[in-house]
């Protein structure tokens, strides 16, 4: 046995460090371009049927993408570029739902329920560990007999 | 006889044969006609008839452009190509129901076909009860607000539009939708017989067994639907996307993690005799959510690039929503006291914990899918405002809950029934974890970078590997034979799920997208590949009008994304090119030819790794799902549940 | 959910009630709906300071919204190739004859996702004697969240946008507007 735990240990070790060095090494940074057309994605083009600026043809998206562009090649931060589409498109241009008021209902709603339900499991099985085991009698094992007879 | 009319008959002959049915039935269950059984199968004939002839008529329609058809007035149309003629019937909302209920139709037969022996059996009369009234609503839909065969005088020299260029220049259009709906009807059968199952109050196994195979078939018709959608739109919507979390694709979704659900707990009750009411609500609201899913597509409450044109057939099918689910739960609370099972799932860490888990995530990830997409319509009732909710919330919410699901698929397949040991779980797990971090290193050496994919990788080589494992084992163990049957099928299964999930992180995370303005002989850079442009060029066919862009892509072979245009339809639209390997696809498109400045074109370049892995992962589940459907090795009844480890087993 | 051993026999009906309720008010909520396509299209900016238009005109001279603060001003934005945009040409044309001799309007074209050479191309074929901004317009066009041309927007003295029209305009129309707002 002890190899194996020795084995489980390294893999571990290894999968912790791989994760870290993912996770903090950037080799290629995002440029402008990408951050762009990263933003871009967050928002609904306004006259399309359920497309983002980013995935839309149509002019308006691809002036919102220009100008988005610019504000980035600005260093505008997020939050701001944020601000001013939802300002001058209205709320529903943002695919993210304010995490404020009414809107807090589509974050918030999801943890609840997940929880009820984790919470509900961990009744049910703690009803579960306390009910005694039901055993096979002899009546029981009588049936199963036959049964194997039989085939 | 006008194809109008002979339509109309064909659809009014339908119904009244689903009436009749219906009559019988109840007779029959009422034990005042003997002979039920051998009527209601006539008739379950005579509806297959009607709607075949239904179909036959309509596509003689389109195929010999009858204008006199309003349907074929519409959506047809003399300019386009005689594939793409055929599959208008399912380009609009009237054809797609008519298509609906031709599918049903046939999985009506299948039913009294496959169970022609038990005829006196009370809950197979529920079952058919319950489809011929489903069948009933759809011909009566195509009798009332969707009429598909309402007649149109046409004008000297009238042609139609044709279908939505979107929807003809793509030999996907013509499989995706029909085996979508051979999905989503599928769910039909099993619905009827959880109806039936609930009506007579036969608790046990009987209705599973009995549909089993019907849930796992229409389980993979979806899937296979799902894809090759993804798949359409990532060929011809040209922005490089497959999924966008959509209203519509939501509603392909939905059904789709209830019934994964579903395939997965009910192994619960066949093994243990447990989760029935659960399994009885995971079957009732899977075929409710296709049903939600037809309102959401068809009335045009949600905007959507997928929607048909609104049409007042949304109030009809909310009433058929609102009865199924009034019924179902009515049912349910009258019975359910009665279903439940003695029995207890010993330990959480057992085969029968590891399906409950799987349940508790699905049916969260179903309810944060169907809370996102419906909650604007909640917004604006509750205060009038417009909001959206997209991709990032969608991304956000079930990221998580993918996580925990790719890891509960790398440790399940390997834990016996009841309980288990850390000993047993160190032995079959060793090696999968082992190929998920190596998973993970070998990411991380080419190159990949950030947690989240990375530990996508990490995981799914961890499920591929556990997958492997069993698929392994068993060939090893039963030869060819271990391929086939529900667990063997079902591990293929997972392996085209993990292909998909890791494809998915991949392109997801690693996508890169530039628009760039090329004159002739301009080269553009993208990731490490090089873009020439080499001139446009026009091309006219019988339809539409094309001005493509030559692109040389890595200096090796030239693609011409274009711009179409439909004279007929009124319509411009762009028409994408895809170049693909095994590693990575470039999705070009044009954007404009920019007047008055020579030949220029505006490009649009997306560069996603592995995404011919999606296709190829929704393929392998498909495979395996018909491994899974092939009868497998029988088990004996007294065979222990969960063989003991084998020295192939410790090897491995 | 579960099925929970033991328990009294109503169990399932506590369950299904929730359900029941939770379920009924989604399919409220549906039937209730209106279709998206006829939901009304946000404007956010009635009331507020018209956002800063500047830019050099075809003929070169500099347009600033600033300089025509004592003015009516009409922002239209428009494309060469939208039909509405072309077809409200003429209207434009007429309103701003009417006012030259007055000067208490001025009009101001901004081009939206075009090119230059088609916007001189257009004004030389269908006439029209303002200030119109070519070049660089994405940003002004996002600033006063236009979506689709043709859209028009009536800037009353002091800079407060008064009005927005969507798909064309008259010169009645405009004139129309301008009168019940107090001016001219």
């Amino acid at each position: 046995m002890r190899p194996r735990v020795l084995s489980w240990l390294t893999l571990v070790v290894v999968s912790l460090s791989v994760l870290v060095f993912v996770a903090v090494d950037e080799r290629s940074p995002a440029t402008n371009a990408d951050k762009a057309y990263a933003l871009a994605t967050e928002f609904a083009c306004p006259v399309c049927q359920g497309q983002s600026v980013a995935e839309s043809d149509v002019p308006v998206a691809r002036t919102i993408r220009r100008e988005i562009r610019v504000w980035v090649d600005e260093g505008r931060t997020d939050e701001f570029i944020r601000a001013q589409l939802v300002a001058n498109f209205g709320e529903d241009i943002d695919y993210t739902p304010a995490a404020s008021g009414v809107t807090s209902l589509v974050w918030i709603l999801p943890v609840v329920v997940g929880a009820v339900a984790l919470g509900g499991l961990a009744v049910v099985f703690r009803r579960w560990r306390d009910e005694p085991d039901r055993t096979a009698n002899a009546d029981d094992e009588a049936i199963v007999a036959a049964a194997r007879r039989r085939r | 006889m006008s194809n109008s009319s002979l339509g109309a008959a064909s659809v009014a002959l339908g119904l009244a044969a689903a009436a009749c049915a219906v009559v019988v039935v109840v007779m029959g269950l009422a034990g005042r006609r003997p002979g039920w059984f051998r009527e209601a199968r006539l008739l379950t004939w005579v509806m297959m008839f009607a709607a075949t002839a239904a179909v036959v008529v309509m596509e003689r329609a389109l195929i010999t452009r009858d204008f006199t058809v309003a349907f074929v007035a519409e959506h047809g149309s003399s300019q386009t190509p005689a594939l793409f003629n055929v599959a208008t019937l399912w380009s609009a909302l009237e054809g797609s129901i008519l298509l609906w209920t031709l599918v049903l139709c046939g999985y009506v037969v299948a039913v009294v076909l496959k169970f022609r022996t038990q005829g006196d059996d009370p809950m197979l009369a529920w079952a058919l009860l319950t489809l011929f009234l489903v069948a009933g609503f759809f011909f009566a839909l195509m009798v009332g607000p969707s009429a598909p065969f309402d007649r149109f005088a046409p004008p000297l020299g009238y042609d139609g539009p044709g279908p939505n260029p979107l929807l003809q220049n793509h030999i996907l259009m013509a499989f995706h939708p029909p085996i979508l709906y051979l999905g989503y009807v599928g769910f039909t059968v099993p619905f009827a017989f959880a109806i039936g199952a609930l009506c007579t109050g036969r608790v046990g196994e009987g209705w599973l067994l009995a549909t089993r195979r019907w849930t796992v078939m229409a389980w993979g018709y979806l899937t296979l639907g799902i894809v090759l959608g993804a798949w359409w739109s990532y060929e011809t919507l040209g922005w490089g996307g497959y999924w966008a979390w959509d209203p519509v694709e939501n509603a392909s979704f939905l059904p789709w993690l209830t019934g994964t659900a579903f395939i997965h707990s009910v192994m619960v009750q066949e093994r243990r005799g447990m989760l029935r009411v659960w399994n009885l609500s995971l079957v009732i609201s899977t075929f409710a959510l296709t049903i939600l899913g037809t309102f959401i597509t068809r009335s045009g409450v949600l905007q959507s690039v997928h929607a048909f044109v609104e049409s007042g057939i949304g109030p009809w099918l909310l009433t058929f929503l609102a009865v199924i689910v009034i019924v179902s739960l009515g049912l349910i609370g009258w019975r359910g006291d009665e279903l439940r099972a003695p029995g207890k799932i010993d330990s959480p860490v057992s085969r029968e914990g590891a399906f409950l888990a799987n349940n508790v995530l699905f049916a969260a990830f179903a309810f944060v899918v169907l809370l996102g997409t419906i909650f604007p319509l909640i917004v604006e009732a509750i205060d009038g405002r417009t909001i959206s909710v997209g991709n990032p919330y969608f991304e956000r919410m079930t990221m998580p809950i993918g996580f925990v699901l790719l890891f509960l698929m790398a440790i399940a397949p390997v834990l016996p029934w009841r309980k288990t040991t850390g000993e047993v779980l160190s032995d079959r797990l060793h090696w999968p974890a082992w190929i998920g971090a190596g998973s993970m290193v070998a990411a991380a050496l080419l190159g990949a970078r950030g947690w989240s994919p990375t530990l996508a990788f990490g995981l799914g080589g961890f499920a591929g590997g556990s997958a492997l494992r069993q698929v392994v084992l068993a060939t090893r163990r039963q030869g060819w034979r271990g391929l086939v049957g529900r667990t063997n099928g079902g591990m293929v299964v997972h392996l085209g799920v993990v292909l998909i999930a890791i494809a998915f992180a991949a392109s997801n995370a690693y996508v890169r997208q530039g628009e760039f303005t090329m004159a002739v002989g301009d080269t553009a850079q993208i990731s490490g590949h090089t873009l020439t442009y080499e001139g446009s060029r026009l091309t006219e066919y019988s339809n539409r009008t094309e001005k493509s862009a030559r692109v040389l892509v890595d200096e090796a072979k030239v693609y011409e994304p274009a711009i179409a245009q439909y004279p007929f339809a009124g319509r411009t639209i762009g028409i994408p090119s895809v170049r693909s390997t095994w590693t990575d696809d470039i999705a070009l498109s044009v954007l404009t030819f920019p007047e008055g400045s020579g030949d220029t074109v505006v490009l649009r370049a997306t560069v996603q790794p592995l995404i011919v892995w999606l296709w190829i992962g929704g393929l392998v589940m498909a495979a395996g799902t018909v491994l899974a459907v092939v009868p497998g090795k029988r088990r004996r009844p007294t065979a222990p549940t969960s063989a003991p480890p084998t020295s192939h087993e410790v090897l491995l | 959910m579960t099925a929970p051993a033991g328990g009294s026999t109503r169990t399932a009906v506590w369950i299904v009630v929730p359900i029941a309720v939770v379920l009924s008010l989604l399919i409220l909520l549906l039937a209730t709906r209106e279709p998206a396509t006829e939901r009304a299209i946000n404007f956010e900016l009635r009331g507020e300071i018209a956002p800063l238009i500047e830019g050099e005109g075809l003929d070169g001279v500099w347009f600033d919204i600033d300089d025509h603060s004592n003015q009516w001003v009409v922002v239209n934005f428009f494309s060469t190739t939208c039909v509405p945009c072309v077809r409200e040409h003429p209207e434009l044309v007429e309103f701003e004859a009417r006012h030259a001799p007055l000067n208490d309007v001025v009009v101001v074209s901004v081009a939206f996702d075009d090119a230059a050479a088609n916007i001189r191309a257009f004004f030389d074929d269908f006439g029209g004697d303002w200030p119109v901004i070519s070049r660089d317009t994405g940003s002004i066009a996002v600033a006063y969240g236009v979506v689709a041309v043709p859209e028009t927007y009536l800037v009353g003295p002091g800079g407060v946008i008064v009005e927005k029209l969507v798909g064309g305009v008259t010169a009645d129309q405009l004139d129309g507007l301008i009168l019940s707002a107090g001016g001219a």
